[in-house]
C-alpha cells in the first residue's frame, strides 16, 4: 500500500519537475530556406499574359441573305374522268317451274312371317349331357325379427329456445303490392359443347369436355354459416342468452369491418367461378377471339354486386386487341348480368372478394 | 427486455403479412362458359321522311335477318320490347331492354330523297350502359337499300363478334331444274342470302364449277358449248365472255384464279392424264404444275398466291397435296380414312375446307395446312363443292338428295359445324362461289 504511495508521489514529482526544467531540452528552431522575389509592374504582367489570350475577332461574317420563294402555286388542271356507261346485266327470264318427276316409291313387299313356334328336336339317343353342378341352397340365417333390447332414443336435435320469439303476422294495413307483368321470353338456348352433323363421323379434333361437377355449394354454405351470425334457425336449436346473442353481433361486426378475414375457401371460390360462367356467353365470339386469354379487374360492393365503372381488362395473350376487345366485352356482359342481383359470397369475407382478378380463358371450349 | 423487443417484431410482421393479404385480390380463372346466340333487339329504323316509311322498316327486318341468319343472334320480337325508339338521337334507356335480356340494341333512321337513300345507325351494349362503336352512316340508292342494310348487318355483326363483314357479297352457282336425267344447268348470281338472282348463262350447254375473280367482277367456268369441257372468262358486268384457249385434243376445267386474278389455274386433260396448269390471263401462256401419271385436279390457291392445295391420287386414293405456286415437290396434307378432294383454301389462309368421302357418306370439313385438326362438318348421302365467305367463318356447299327424284341444294354452316341451314334459291343449285367483299 505505502509502495504504491510512494510510487504515485515519485511519478508526480517528476512530472511537475519535467514542466518547470523540461525547456532547457528544447531545441533550437531550424533556420528558414529564403528565396528572392522581384517585383514587376501591372503593365509588364499585362504585356506578358496578353499572347496567351484568344485573339478577338475584328471583323463581323456577312450573314447570307435568305433567298426568296416565289410562291406562285402550279396550275392544275382537273376534269373529272369520262363515264363510264356499264351495261345493265340482263335479267335472264326466270327459269320455268319443274315438273314434279314421277317418284316410284319401291314398297317393299312383306315377307310371309310363319308365327310357328320353332320345334324342339328330341335329342336322338344317349347324349351325354353336362349339368352344372348346383351347390346346395345356403340355410337362412335365423334372424332375430325383433331386436332383443329396445333401441335408445337419440338425442334431440332441437331444444326448446328461451328466447321467445314473436310470431310474424302479414300486416293487416299494408298495401298490396302488384307484380308488374312481364311478358314471357323465349327460353334461352345453351348448350356446354358444339354438336356438329357430322358427329357420328370420326373427327380429328377433340371436342370439349363436359362441365365439372356442380361446385359444393352445400359446403360452402355450411361453412358460411359456422362463422356467420347466429340467425333464427341456430336460435331454435341451441341455447343462448340474449348476452351471448349481443357479444356474436358485436364479434361479427367487427369481423366485417376488419380489412383482413379468413380467405375463401374452394366451395366459395368454385361458385362464384361457377355463377359468372353461367353467364359467359361465347356462342358469337369470333375463332381468333375463342383462342385469347383476357384477365380482368373487378371491384365488388359489399352488397356482392359488381362495380360496374372498375371492371378494367389488365392484360390480354393469344389474340389481337381486336379480339381481346371482343373476350373482355362478353366478359364484362358476364359479370354485369350474373352480378346484378349480387354473388353468393359470404359478407364477414368481404375484404378478400372486395377486388376479384377474373381469368377469362375461352380456349376449351372453342373449335380450333 | 429481449423477449418484449423478439415480440414487437413478431407482431408487426404479423401485422404487415396480414395487410399485404388483404390487399392482394382474389384470383379466379373462368374457362367454361355457356354457347348461345346473343340476344338483341332491332326495333324498325326511324323514317326522317315521308318516303322512308316502309323503308326503314324492311331494313330493319333484313338487319335481323342477316344477324339470325348466322346462328350467333337470336332477335328478340318487338312483342317483348318495353320501350321503343321513337328518336335516334334520344338516350337510351337501357334498363327496359335489360328487362328483357337484350344484349345489344341496334337503332337506325332512314332518309329518301328522290332516288337518294341515306342510312345511320347506332350499336349498344345494353349491360355496359354504352355504345359500341360510334354511329355510321350509308348514302346510296332506293335500289340498292338490301345492299345498305347488309352494309348495317356487317358492321354490326363485325363489332360484336371480331369477325369480319360478309353480308354485303354474291354467290354465283349453278342453277338446276328438271330431273335428274335430263337437268338443264346454267349459270345464276345471287345475293348471299339467296335474294336478286340473276341467270349469266342459258341451260343450252352443261356449265360447271364457276369461280369468281378476286375483284368480283368476272366469274371463270367450264362449258361444254363445244362438246367437250373448255375453260370461259366471263364478264359479269356486261355478260360477255371468252375463251381460255388451249391446245386441241386437250380438255380442260376445275379453274381457279390467283389471288393477283393474272393467273387461272386449271386441270388439263391429254393422253388420258390429267395434271394441273397455270395460265396468264392476258397474254394465254400455259405452264405446267405437276408431272405424274396420277389424276391431279381442283386446285386452289393461298391467299398470298405462294401455295397451291389440289388433290391427286398419285398415293393410290385420292388425297390432298400442297406444292409451290409454280410448281415443284408436293407434301401429302390429308392421312384419314377415305377419299378427300375438291380443297379450298381459307381466306384467313389458315384453313382448307374439303370434300371427304368414307363409309359411303359424304362430308364437307376443314384441315390445318397440315392436316392437322380435322374436323367434319357434315354428314349426309352427298356433300360436295365447299366455298368460303369473305371473312372465312363461314362455308356455302351443294347437297344432293337421294333417289331419281333427288335435288340438289345449296347449303351454308358455320366452320364451328353449328347454323347448317339451306339457302333459299329459287330453284336448285351446286357449285356455289363465293365473292369478295362488295366494294
Amino acid at each position: 500500500m505505502h509502495t504504491g504511495h510512494y510510487i504515485s508521489g515519485a511519478g508526480h514529482l517528476g512530472l511537475i519537475a519535467w514542466i518547470l526544467l523540461g525547456g532547457l531540452f528544447t531545441p533550437e528552431p531550424e533556420p528558414f530556406e529564403m528565396t528572392e522575389v522581384s517585383v514587376i509592374s501591372g503593365a509588364d504582367f499585362d504585356a506578358m499574359v496578353a499572347p496567351q489570350q484568344s485573339p478577338q475577332s475584328a471583323t463581323e461574317v456577312a450573314q447570307p441573305a435568305v433567298p426568296q420563294i416565289e410562291t406562285a402555286e402550279p396550275e392544275v388542271e382537273s376534269t373529272p374522268d369520262d363515264v363510264i356507261e356499264q351495261p345493265a346485266p340482263v335479267q335472264a327470264e326466270a327459269p320455268p317451274e319443274d315438273a314434279l318427276p314421277e317418284v316410284e316409291q319401291e314398297v317393299p313387299t312383306e315377307a310371309p312371317v310363319e308365327e310357328l313356334p320353332p320345334e324342339l328336336v328330341e335329342p336322338v339317343g344317349e347324349t351325354a349331357v353336362l349339368v352344372p353342378e348346383i351347390a346346395p341352397e345356403a340355410a337362412p340365417r335365423p334372424v332375430e325379427r325383433v331386436a332383443p333390447e329396445p333401441v335408445a332414443q337419440p338425442d334431440p336435435e332441437a331444444t326448446p329456445d328461451p328466447v321467445e320469439q314473436e310470431a310474424v303476422a302479414p300486416d293487416a294495413e299494408g298495401e298490396a303490392v302488384e307484380q308488374e307483368t312481364q311478358e314471357a321470353t323465349a327460353p334461352e338456348e345453351a348448350v356446354s359443347e358444339i354438336v356438329t352433323e357430322a358427329t357420328a363421323a370420326p373427327a380429328a379434333s377433340a371436342r370439349p369436355p363436359g362441365r365439372r361437377p356442380a361446385a359444393p355449394v352445400r359446403q360452402a354454405a355450411t361453412e358460411v354459416e359456422t362463422t356467420a351470425p347466429s340467425g333464427a334457425n341456430e336460435n331454435a336449436s341451441t341455447p343462448v342468452n340474449n348476452d351471448d346473442v349481443l357479444a356474436a353481433l358485436t364479434a361479427a361486426q367487427e369481423t366485417v369491418a376488419a380489412p383482413s378475414g379468413p380467405p375463401l375457401s374452394a366451395g366459395e371460390k368454385d361458385s362464384l367461378r361457377v355463377a359468372v360462367s353461367q353467364c359467359w356467353n361465347i356462342g358469337s365470339l369470333s375463332s381468333e377471339a375463342l383462342g385469347t386469354t383476357v384477365v380482368i379487374a373487378v371491384s365488388m360492393n359489399r352488397n356482392a354486386t359488381p362495380v360496374v365503372d372498375s371492371i378494367r381488362m389488365l392484360s390480354a395473350s393469344g389474340g389481337s386487341d381486336a379480339a381481346a376487345r371482343r373476350v373482355f366485352d362478353s366478359a364484362r356482359r358476364a359479370i354485369i348480368r350474373c352480378g346484378s342481383s349480387g354473388y353468393k359470397l359470404p359478407q364477414e369475407k368481404f375484404s378478400q372478394w372486395q377486388n376479384i382478378e377474373m381469368t377469362f380463358d375461352p380456349r376449351k371450349m372453342g373449335f380450333r | 427486455m429481449k423477449h418484449l423487443i423478439l415480440s414487437i417484431c413478431l407482431s408487426l410482421g404479423l401485422f404487415l403479412n396480414a395487410q399485404a393479404q388483404a390487399q392482394e385480390p382474389l384470383r379466379i380463372i373462368i374457362d367454361e362458359a355457356i354457347i348461345e346466340p346473343l340476344p338483341f333487339a332491332a326495333p324498325s329504323f326511324q323514317p326522317e321522311s315521308a318516303a322512308a316509311g316502309q323503308m326503314a322498316s324492311d331494313l330493319a327486318r333484313v338487319v335481323a335477318a342477316d344477324l339470325t341468319g348466322t346462328g350467333l343472334f337470336r332477335e328478340i320480337p318487338s312483342s317483348a320490347f318495353i320501350s321503343t325508339v321513337s328518336d335516334f338521337n334520344a338516350p337510351v334507356q337501357y334498363a327496359d331492354w335489360k328487362a328483357i335480356n337484350a344484349q345489344a340494341l341496334i337503332t337506325g333512321a332512314v332518309d329518301v330523297q328522290g332516288n337518294n337513300l341515306n342510312v345511320k345507325f347506332r350499336l349498344y351494349d345494353v349491360f355496359s350502359g354504352a355504345e359500341m362503336g360510334s354511329g355510321l352512316q350509308f348514302s346510296g340508292t332506293v335500289d340498292g337499300w338490301r345492299r345498305m342494310a347488309h352494309k348495317v348487318s356487317d358492321a354490326v355483326y363485325a363489332r360484336i363478334t371480331g369477325e369480319g363483314p360478309y353480308f354485303d357479297s354474291r354467290v354465283v352457282y349453278v342453277s338446276e331444274t328438271g330431273p335428274k336425267d335430263d337437268r338443264k344447268k346454267r349459270l345464276a348470281i345471287m345475293d348471299y342470302d339467296g335474294a336478286n338472282v340473276q341467270y349469266l348463262t342459258d341451260s343450252g350447254s352443261i356449265v360447271l364449277a364457276p369461280r369468281f375473280s378476286p375483284t368480283g367482277d368476272r366469274v371463270l367456268y367450264t362449258g361444254y358449248e363445244s362438246g367437250f369441257p373448255r375453260i370461259y372468262v366471263l364478264d359479269i358486268g356486261s355478260v360477255s365472255r371468252r375463251v381460255l384457249e388451249s391446245a386441241e385434243g386437250t380438255m380442260s376445267f376445275a379453274p381457279r384464279f390467283s389471288p393477283s386474278g393474272q393467273t387461272v389455274v386449271f386441270s388439263l386433260s391429254q393422253g388420258g392424264n390429267t395434271d394441273i396448269y397455270s395460265m396468264d390471263v392476258n397474254s394465254g401462256q400455259s405452264t405446267r404444275l405437276t408431272n405424274t401419271p396420277a389424276i391431279e385436279t381442283a386446285p386452289s390457291y393461298s391467299p398470298d398466291g405462294s401455295r397451291i392445295v389440289f388433290e391427286s391420287d398419285r398415293s393410290g386414293t385420292q388425297q390432298l397435296y400442297i406444292m409451290p405456286a409454280g410448281g415443284g415437290e408436293a407434301q401429302r396434307i390429308s392421312f384419314g380414312e377415305g377419299r378427300y378432294g375438291t380443297p379450298v383454301w381459307s381466306p384467313r389462309g389458315d384453313l382448307v375446307a374439303f370434300t371427304k368421302q368414307n363409309k359411303g357418306r359424304f362430308h364437307i370439313g376443314v384441315m390445318r395446312l397440315d392436316g392437322s385438326q380435322e374436323r367434319l362438318l357434315t354428314a349426309s348421302f352427298l356433300d360436295e363443292g365447299p366455298t368460303w365467305a369473305p371473312n372465312g367463318r363461314v362455308i356455302m356447299f351443294a347437297r344432293e338428295t337421294q333417289g331419281a327424284g333427288g335435288s340438289s341444294t345449296l347449303y351454308s354452316v358455320d366452320i364451328s359445324g353449328r347454323n347448317l341451314r339451306p339457302v333459299n334459291t329459287p330453284s336448285g343449285g351446286s357449285d356455289p362461289s363465293w365473292s369478295p367483299l362488295q366494294k
